[in-house]
Formats: C-alpha cells, structure tokens, sequence
C-alpha cells in the first residue's frame, strides 16, 4: 500500500464518551477531572501510539444539577498536559457560538507555545438555549455562517504577527519591527476584531483546524481552507468511506477523520453485556449520532480500522470510547500494536508538530509583506 | 508610569522610629511576570527569549525553590501603541494567562498561579470556569487578579466592542465577581446533593448556568486586586483577598497606605487584616553598599533606554521628541494636549500634561537632570538596593511594622533575575526567622495566611451583600 499511516484519535473527556460512563465511574467527581487522572490518561494515549487526543466540551451539562457532568475547560485541560507529553497531538475542543474570537485565538496560539506546536481547534457550534442563557445573550440563528466569521478572524489573528517579527534591535531600541505585526480589521456579520492579536505567531504559523462536517459554513475569504480536518460518520463503514471521500473530492487538501465509538470486550465482559449495562444506567440508549459505532472484540476492530486505513480517502479515525478506563487499556493492548505491525498506523514522533503528522505544511503568513499594522 | 521620587533610603534612619507591631510576622513573596513595559530588560547578553515556555518555566521553578507564595501573569487586550503607531520599545505579546499557568501547573508542585483576567472584556461564564479548571487541576493553587478597562479602544478587540463607562467598570467587575463566586459555591459539599442552578441578572451581567466546576481544595481561587484609585481600593476591601499595590519601598507610604486599606476593610464589615497588602517592588543585591547602587544604577540605564526616554517624555509632550537629545533638556514649550486619552493602552490616561510638565521641568532644573536623567529619577520606586544582610533588614521591618504581607517581585531580567533573591535574600530571611523552610500548606490561600472560604451566598453581610448584587 502506498497509503500513509492511519492518524488515530481519542477522546480523553471524563470517564469516557458514553453518557453514563461518569455516573458508572465509581469516584467522586472532583477525582474524576482531576489533574493526576488527566495527565495519566493522555500519557497512556501517547505511549500507546496515538497520533493526537481530543477534549470534548461544552459549558452547559447535558443533565443539569448533576455532579456525576464534571467537566473542566478543555483549553485549559490541554494547556496542563501541554509539559507533561513530547509527541501526541492536543486538541481541544472550543465553541465558534457565543465566546470571545480574539480570546479563543490567544487562547489556541498559548497553547501551541506550550506544547510546542503540537495544538489543534475542535471548532464547535452549540445549537439550543442553554448556552446564549449562559453568555445573556440573543440565540444565534446561523450557527454555520457564525462558525465561519470566527474561524476566519481566528486564522487572520494568528498571522497577524509575522514569524520574524520578534528583532531585539539593540541599536535602535527596537524589540519589534511593527512593519511586521498587523492589522486584521475583520467585519463580519454579527462582530468585529481589529487585532493584532496579543500573542505572537504560534509555532505551526496555524494550529491544525478540526470541525464535523457541516458546521462551519465555507469556504473562507478568497476561498481560503477553513477546516483542515473534517469529522466524519455514517451508519456503517461503506457510508462513513464515501463521507470521507465527499470530503476529499472537495477538497483535496483536506483530511477526513471517521468518528468511530467503541465498546470492547474488556476484563472477562463481551462489548454488547458493557454496553447494555452502561445504556441502562442513561436516561436511553446511547445515540450514535454520525459515528461509525464497533461493539465487539479487538479483532473486530482491528479489521475495521484496516479497512478504512486502506482507503486513501480516510486520513484517520477519531475514536470514541464508552469508558476510557476499560477501554484504553484494550486500544493499547490488543489493537494498536496489531495495526502498527502491518504498517497502518506509526506513532507520533517527538519533536514533530501535529502538522506534521497530518501531513500538512506549515502555511505561508496572509499578511507578510502587506502595509504596517497601525498607518 | 508613575511619579515617584527615586529617592535612595535616605529616610531608614526615620523609619527605625516605626514600632514592630507584628514580632513575628513573615516575609512572604510572590513574582510577578511583567513582559510588556520597560521593566523587563530584553537588551542584555542574559536575557531569554520573552515567548517560550522554558523561559517561563525557568522562573516559576527557580520562585517555587524560593518557597514563593505565587507566580504572577500579568494581561493586556491590545498591543501598546503610541500615537496610533504600535510601541516597539519594549516587549511585546505575551500568552494567554489562563493557559500558560496550566502548562507551568503540571511542572510546579506548590507555587500559586495568579492571573490577570480582564472584567470588561471576559464573559463571566468563561472567567469563572477557565478558573475553576485551573484552579482544580493545580490542587487549589490558582488566583484571579481583576482588573478592569475603560477605553472603547481595547473592545475594538471583541464581541461587545467598548460599551463600558469609566464609572461603571468597577460596577460590572463586582457583578462579575459575584456571579463567579455563586458559580464556585453552586457545587453541593455532599455527596448526595445537586448541582445549584446560578441566575445573575445585574444591569452589566446577566447569566442563567448550570455549573459544571467542582471545588478545589481551597474552595475558590484566591482574589487580587491591583487598582490604586480609590474606587479600586475600596473594591479591594469589600472583595479582594490580596491587594497589590505600587506602594512597597518607602516605609511612610506603605503604612499609609495599609493604614486605608485596613480603614476600608474594617468599613466594609471585614477583619481589619483580611485583606493581605503585597506592594509591587524590586531588589538590587551587591556584595557591599556600593556595588549594590552601581548595580541599581546599571539597570536602571538599560531599563530607560535613550529611545524609552524620549517617550516617555513624548507620551506627556504628546509629540514624537526622535529629533530630541536624550542627554539634553526638556522641551523648552509646552504640552500640546492638557489631558492624555486612554487610546495606546498606556498607564498615563488621564495625566494632566501640564502640571507633570512642571513637576518635571522643576525636578530637571534643581538637579541638573537631563532627560534621560529625568525619567530614570520618576521611574517608580527603585525598590530596596544594598547587601542581601541590608536588604533582608529592610523587609523584616516592613512585614513586622504592619506596612506589609508580602512583596511582589518584578526581575528585570527573565529567565534569571530571581536567583539573586532566591540563592542570597531568602537564606538571609531564614536565618532572621522571618522567612518559611518549607511550604507548611498546599494550597494558595494557606500560603497566603487567608481564612478558608465561606459558603458566601446568604451567609453573613459580605455574602448577603454579594449575593444581592448578584441578583439585581
């Protein structure tokens, strides 16, 4: 095969992405988002071979009143494993809706100084009351046009410093050349940032960009590539294979990342007893939404991963395990090695950016060159 | 920049006359981070990169080997400009607060992370929870410095854009303080109770959240409070666990000012210490009395540079003086603008040009200043300058006559302007007993010496006050 390796993901959220894997956890909640659990889990990912790991987020909790929906920032959450791995990719997940733009991209370029160009942008959207209640502000109407405003303003910030901007001139006294820090003068529909931003340009020039697909309306001013990695499902893999080539064909540059859920065999239990007990501790069944869903044996899913790493159009697979605890230890156990024996996936190397594993360059800055940021 | 005579410590003799009301009170510090002003020194051989995390890692650590109450980051929404051209003379760009003490959080194991967090410009959800998180993650070591902006010029940055009177910043900020407090408290102590559902509908805040942040382990991050106007230090003294304040070098002024604040605190139905006084300063150590002073006079030559001179003087001037000789005199006419806008960013807004003219073209006159000269001599307070024994004498008196909790240091070198405070002061401190061997406590607020947190909501008149503001 002359495909490049399978980029694999995981979600690292809580105890796990099945609704009830927290209330199932068994501790209490303020061990559950604790830091020593955090760094645990995201140095197994990284020992394990994965290529980046994802901090699902949202500010409001899908059970309101209940403690077992712990959650913390995932910027923040990231930013803490930032020293703490060498190689894996970080990304957290962080809404276009309602936050701030100018904070959202000082925020990401921080964390990429951090973790040495190894950050990455969930790009969200967050439909529903719950969350413009929060923020005491008017419900966003076009959810994807508001994507698309934030996601380009935030790409604009993160050039707005040129990568040589930084001179320490002694002789003049100058620490910039202020010809090299620019304006962004974004207007777009429901908001307005001048720049430039507060933060010089992040290591990668732009952390990698991830969104589902849909949710952030483009393409970008001038055509420009909003989403670098578009999330991807379907009901089974033929579907979720054709959704990644959609993706592709328009858009070659981009990567298509398969949402795969996964409950194991794990410790003596079949994957389908896991599950049912995990479902009837929820209020139902746990939705699929646009996930691949593999319930079964480690074999089962190697082969499924097998078959998407073998089609050009799948760049990678984000899984989404029911309950970390049970299940990672399986991934890296009996799945991962497996894959990497064929030569299907290869771990991340140290040193490296996320960028570089995704097989992306490093962009080019959109203003270098242009007129000075203040005239 | 403030006006503060540079005077040397010509006044010790004077200050022995203060009574030590507290024998036994400790020296306590914390550092503070200060990137973009002038400072930090970027120009010499020894300084770091200003952007990369080691840099900032270095400093943290080298503070927690010096038993530190705190690591300080300070904010800023938009970079300095100086008549609409963007400030070149000093650092700039810094990282996000929030996210680079999360990082130094899990290669620190007791230092507390304070950072600077903006209430104009920050949605009260966001503040709070990104403070949480820290605050969880680092085991209850975080610490939230609230300060406020008034200028329309900083919300060309954001969503809102610079809707806020100058009169109303500090109204918004206990508004949003509050909110962040009742969603810190709406977590249940048991393990059987439900998430409290927080409504805030102030005039400047109006939140509907269902919590999802449990409790550190010193309940909420600890409050600082940096204003210096008298609608700052009483926000400090209803709110604030920490005040820091400009007023640390010069005894006389900062037992006044503790004497207000402690007045302020007492007014506001507070104990009259419970609110911790940590001055901003700075040391100068040498191995005898003179080399300290030549020391401090070095840095303060590469801290005001020739072009940092005359911009100093241009920003009250409001002119470009590049034609200028920094080693000649002040401008022989006068201010073109009697009072200075709040565009820039710069912490001159609102001087009244012509009597700092004044002030300095007389200071000038009488000691033959030139300009250059002028802005070093005006530069703030130069801190506490002699032998690490001198020094160290300095400090123990300031703490045990009450004029202090703690100092807030300020290297003008990063990453290694703190070895000298940390390899000679503090044993020097140590050996006086004034100075902790080891951390006794985990936590910021034990650090700090702060009364646990409260269940404020309904509790008491600070938590019936707050809780009414709140709701309003």
């Amino acid at each position: 095969m002359t495909v490049p390796p399978l980029l694999t993901a995981l979600d690292v959220d809580g105890a796990g992405a099945h609704p009830a894997a927290a209330a199932l956890f068994g501790l209490a909640p303020a061990d559950l988002v604790s830091g020593a659990r955090l760094a645990r889990a995201v140095r197994h990912a990284e020992h394990a071979g994965l290529t980046f790991v994802t901090f699902a987020d949202a500010a409001s909790p899908s059970v309101p009143g209940d403690p077992a929906q712990a959650r913390l920032d995932a910027v923040t959450r990231a930013a803490f494993v930032a020293r703490t791995t060498t190689a894996i990719g970080l990304v957290p997940e962080v809404p276009t809706t309602y936050p701030e733009p100018f904070h959202v991209a000082t925020q990401l370029a921080s964390l990429d100084l951090a973790a040495s160009g190894r950050a990455g942008w969930l790009a969200a959207v967050t439909p529903g009351d719950a969350a413009p209640a929060a923020y005491g502000r008017a419900p966003v109407a076009d959810l994807g046009r508001e994507a698309r405003d934030v996601v380009q303003v935030v790409r604009d910030l993160w050039d707005s410093w040129e990568d040589d901007a930084v001179i320490r001139d002694v002789a003049t006294g100058r620490y910039v050349d202020r010809d090299r820090i620019h304006r962004v003068d974004f207007a777009g529909e429901s908001f307005s940032v001048v720049g430039p931003l507060i933060t010089p340009r992040p290591p990668q020039g732009q952390p990698v960009v991830l969104a589902r697909a849909g949710d952030v309306a483009g393409p970008g001013r001038d055509g420009e590539r909003l989403v670098d990695v578009v999330l991807v499902g379907g009901s089974g893999a033929a579907e979720a294979r054709a959704a990644a080539r959609a993706v592709v064909d328009g858009d070659p540059g981009a990567r298509a990342v398969v949402e795969v859920q996964v409950v194991l065999h794990a410790a003596g239990r079949s994957g389908a007893d896991r599950l049912a007990e995990l479902d009837a501790g929820a209020a139902g069944p746990w939705a699929a939404g646009a996930a691949l869903r593999h319930v079964g044996t480690p074999a089962g899913l190697v082969a499924l991963l097998a078959e998407l790493a073998d089609d050009p159009a799948v760049a990678g697979v984000r899984l989404l395990a029911a309950e970390l605890d049970a299940d990672l230890p399986v991934l890296a156990r009996d799945v991962l090695p497996a894959l990497r024996a064929d030569r299907r996936t290869a771990a991340p190397r140290g040193g490296a950016t996320l960028r570089d594993h995704l097989g992306l360059t490093r962009p080019e800055n959109r203003f270098a060159g242009a007129a000075r940021a203040t005239a | 920049m403030t006006t503060t005579d540079r005077t040397p410590d010509r006044a010790a003799d004077a200050d022995a006359a203060h009574p030590i009301t507290r024998p036994d009170a400790q020296v306590h510090f914390g550092v503070f981070f200060q990137g973009v002003n002038h400072t930090t020194i970027w120009s010499d051989p020894e300084s770091g990169s200003q952007t990369d995390f080691a840099s900032f890692e270095r400093v943290a650590r080298t503070a927690e080997r010096g038993l530190f109450d705190a690591f300080f980051l300070g904010e800023g929404l938009r970079l300095r400009e100086s008549r609409g051209r963007l400030h070149d003379l000093d650092v700039v760009g810094r990282p996000d607060a929030i996210t680079q003490l999360a990082a130094l959080a899990a290669v620190t194991e007791r230092i507390g992370l304070v950072a600077t967090q903006n209430t104009t410009y920050n949605d009260p959800v966001d503040l709070a929870r990104r403070l949480a998180s820290l605050d969880v993650l680092s085991g209850g070591r975080a610490a939230w410095n609230v300060v406020t902006t008034d200028n329309a010029w900083t919300g060309e940055n954001f969503r809102r854009g610079g809707y806020l009177d100058h009169a109303r910043r500090y109204d918004r900020a206990e508004q949003v303080l509050a909110t962040a407090r009742r969603i810190w408290d709406a977590w249940p102590q048991g393990p059987d109770g439900r998430v409290a559902r927080v409504e805030a509908h102030g005039d400047l805040v109006d939140v509907t959240i269902d919590p999802t942040t449990p409790r550190s382990p010193q309940g909420h991050p600890v409050i600082f409070q940096a204003g210096d106007s008298p609608q700052g230090r009483d926000f400090a003294a209803r709110s604030a666990d920490v005040i820091f304040s400009r007023h640390g070098s010069v005894l006389a002024d900062a037992l006044e000012f503790a004497a207000d604040i402690r007045a302020r605190a007492v007014a506001a139905g507070r104990p009259e210490d419970d609110v911790k006084v940590f001055p901003g300063t700075a040391i100068v150590v040498g191995d005898t009395p003179a080399e300290a002073e030549e020391k401090a006079r070095w840095v303060a030559r590469q801290q005001v540079t020739p072009a940092t001179a005359l911009h100093v003087v241009g920003t009250i001037w409001g002119e470009d003086l590049d034609g200028y000789d920094p080693d000649g005199p002040l401008p022989a006419h006068d201010p073109a603008v009697a009072e200075l806008g709040g565009e820039g960013g710069s912490s001159t807004t609102g001087a009244r040009t012509h009597e700092v003219a004044a002030r300095w073209r007389a200071l000038a006159e009488a000691e033959g200043l030139s300009i250059r000269d002028l802005v070093i001599r005006v530069s703030g307070e130069r801190g506490f300058v002699g032998t690490p024994s001198a020094v160290a004498d300095r400090l123990v008196q300031f703490v045990r006559t009450g004029a202090v909790d703690g100092f807030n240091l300020s290297p003008w070198l990063v990453p290694s302007g703190l070895d000298d405070v940390v390899d000679r002061v503090v044993p020097e401190l140590q050996e006086r007993g004034a100075y902790r061997t080891a951390y006794a406590g985990t936590t910021l607020r034990e650090h700090l010496g702060l009364r646990a947190v409260a269940r404020r909501a309904g509790t008491g008149a600070a938590g019936a006050r707050e809780a009414a503001l709140a709701r309003v």
